[in-house]
């Protein structure tokens, strides 16, 4: 007798196993990455100064020299141990490093999804519910026009206006939510803001066209006959159907958000996974890029999967497995 | 008097229909009118008479905006106009994502189209690049390869032209599995066409409109990544202008002279809203069409 916990859990057993050949292809591709190097990995990591005992040296110790499927496998083995290996430059373990980065980009992450949900999806049933208003067709140019600002553009529009003008906020830095709760709310805002601009504009579009089709349908005509509150149909008739759409949009969206953030941990100076990305880049930290690679692989993979297992969630007719 | 006027009513009609652009369209037009003297003044900004060279320093350091044609944008803080720089940082940007586009699309289609008609081995290697790809932010992606790479135009462009081969494979392959069960392929197959006649005579004109609408969407999406690489200071290396490369660069300016940062902004998202609203419209214009074969 299956109850409903176990095929849950297989379903999710058997998504997370779908995703292996994609794992098992991107990590392997960043493996390669260091012997797609012109001339030697070492030779590019010390720079062109570098005598051949260093750089021999440095291919003892990283195995540059070895070819890629050796270093693959060497990789996948000491994965399975935990291990990710240490930075380049720091010897910090790379596994420790990821941890305290993606703390840092998960937090912006789950803030920006909550904050442009909840902007995005109540201006959508408002609009929705009157189709061709004055609000609806403002809205449309107002998120059309957010959707075509690129991030960069609004990072450095959000923080002239709030760090350079008003003076609100701070430009750029990072407090951790540990040591200090009400400094962590202030770093994080400016961007949380900013994720949610393009965000926000995402799901108001998405889940406007869904409402707009719900809305027709005949269970909400009769929840209108009888005279239910606009409110209500939209809360209790429209919502639950639009959910499948709208969680498809957030698995999008968080793993581009959790994949790192580049753009705006940058220019804020915050210590997340695409600040690392790009410090890793410009040091040419082949095992810190591997590990993220990776990591967001598993991100992506995980989400859908949760995905999946939520259509089902949502709307039971949904067969899982 | 009478019978005569439906006449005129009917003879006058076509000429003010021909005078009037179609209503509710301002914005479609205003888009491609805007992607048109983009391409133009982009491709022939050497000939414009007058414009200096974008790395020539033609004035004063960060001068605001003026009624010249060098000072219209302002000069930037080595004294360089701003405005050529926007016109060739354009040109620049467009040819890569230009040159990125046919590489994807190409590639894409082709690959596309054999897996969704042949199914197998190949449908399975198509998904699981379709599949990674997805699963890499593409800044990501181009940021691994041009840490190993460099990052010259060509570097760029094959590396943009990477990304959305996936997507492009996966909507040509939707379409093919889509069209192989309509009754014109049975047809042609019956008359014992080529597989190569019916991808290509019979199936790939009707997978042309989806395609086409999803290419400046597309193109928008390469425009954001490239700029947002030159942003970070890994696009094209200075000083080669680039819009990204404008607006990291003025934002150190940004509390003394920030209007000097509206003309890269303005390029950037000008263009990204233009193609989106064409694609937006070739989208829904073929919705449309469907709309009418099937009712």
């Amino acid at each position: 007798m299956r109850t409903a916990q176990f095929s849950y859990l297989k379903a999710l057993g058997v998504r997370l196993a779908a995703g292996i050949p994609v794992f098992i292809v991107v990590t392997f591709l960043a493996t390669s990455l260091s012997s797609l190097v012109p001339g030697s990995a070492a030779q590019l990591i010390l720079g062109d100064n570098a005598s051949p005992e260093q750089i021999d040296a440095l291919n003892a110790r990283y195995g540059y020299d070895r070819p890629v499927l050796a270093r693959y496998l060497d990789w996948l083995i000491k994965l399975m141990h935990g291990d990710l290996g240490k930075t380049l430059f720091s010897q910090q373990s790379v596994a420790e490093l990821l941890f305290d980065r993606a703390v840092v980009t998960f937090e912006i992450a789950v803030l920006a999804m909550i904050v442009s949900l909840l902007i995005g999806v109540t201006l959508a049933m408002y609009s929705a519910s009157r189709p061709g208003g004055i609000v609806d067709s403002c809205l449309h140019a107002v998120s059309s026009i957010m959707l075509s600002i690129p991030t960069f553009v609004i990072v450095v529009l959000l923080g002239y206006i709030f760090a350079i003008v008003l003076r609100w906020l701070p430009a750029t830095g990072w407090v951790s939510f540990a040591q200090d709760p009400i400094g962590n709310l202030h770093y994080v805002a400016l961007p949380v803001m900013c994720l949610s601009v393009h965000q926000s504009a995402y799901f108001y579009r998405v889940s406007r066209s869904e409402f707009a089709a719900i809305l027709q349908e005949d269970y909400v005509m009769v929840a209108r006959a009888k005279g239910l509150p606009m409110r209500y149909i939209l809360t209790r008739h429209a919502l639950r159907p639009a959910l499948p759409q709208i969680l498809t949009v957030i698995g999008l969206s968080m793993t581009y958000l959790l994949g790192g953030s580049f753009i705006v941990e940058s220019y804020f100076a915050v210590p997340g996974i695409g600040w690392t990305v790009l410090n890793s880049v410009g040091t040419h930290d082949f095992p810190v890029m591997q590990a993220i690679l990776s990591l967001t692989v598993v991100i992506f993979v995980v989400i859908f999967a949760l995905v999946d297992l939520g259509y089902a969630w949502i709307d039971p007719r949904v067969k899982i497995s | 008097m009478t019978a005569a006027a439906p006449d005129a009513a009917i003879r006058a009609r076509p000429k003010t229909a021909r005078l009037r652009l179609p209503r509710g369209q301002f914005f479609e037009w205003f888009a491609c009118l805007f992607l048109i003297v983009l391409l133009i003044s982009t491709m022939l900004v050497d000939f414009i008479p007058g414009l200096v060279r974008p790395n020539f320093p033609y004035g004063d350091f960060s001068q605001p905006p003026e009624w010249s044609l060098n000072g219209l944008l302002g000069t930037d803080a080595l004294g360089r106009s701003i405005l050529s720089r926007v016109l060739h940082g354009g040109r620049t940007s467009l040819a890569i994502v230009a040159v990125a586009t046919a590489l994807s699309l190409s590639l894409g289609m082709i690959l596309g189209m054999l897996a969704g008609f042949y199914r197998g081995a190949l449908e399975r290697v198509v998904d699981l690049y379709t599949n990674t790809m997805s699963a890499l932010p593409p800044v990501l992606v181009l940021l691994a390869l041009i840490s190993v790479a460099g990052n010259s135009v060509p570097t760029m462009m094959l590396a943009l032209g990477i990304l959305d081969i996936g997507t492009y494979a996966r909507i040509a392959k939707g379409g093919v599995i889509a069209q192989n069960d309509r009754d014109y392929v049975m047809a042609a197959r019956a008359m014992g066409a080529s597989d190569r006649r019916l991808l290509m005579r019979e199936i790939l004109p009707n997978l042309i409109p989806t395609l086409t609408a999803i290419v400046p969407p597309l193109m928008a999406g390469l425009m954001i990544t490239e700029g947002s690489l030159s942003f970070l200071g890994y696009g094209i290396p200075s000083p080669a202008p680039s819009w990204g490369g404008m607006i990291a660069s003025s934002t150190d300016l940004l509390d003394r002279f920030p209007i000097l940062i509206l003309g890269p902004i303005l390029a950037i998202v000008l263009t990204v809203y233009c193609l989106n609203t064409v694609g937006d419209s070739l989208a829904k214009r073929i919705n449309d069409r469907g709309r009418e074969i099937a009712g």
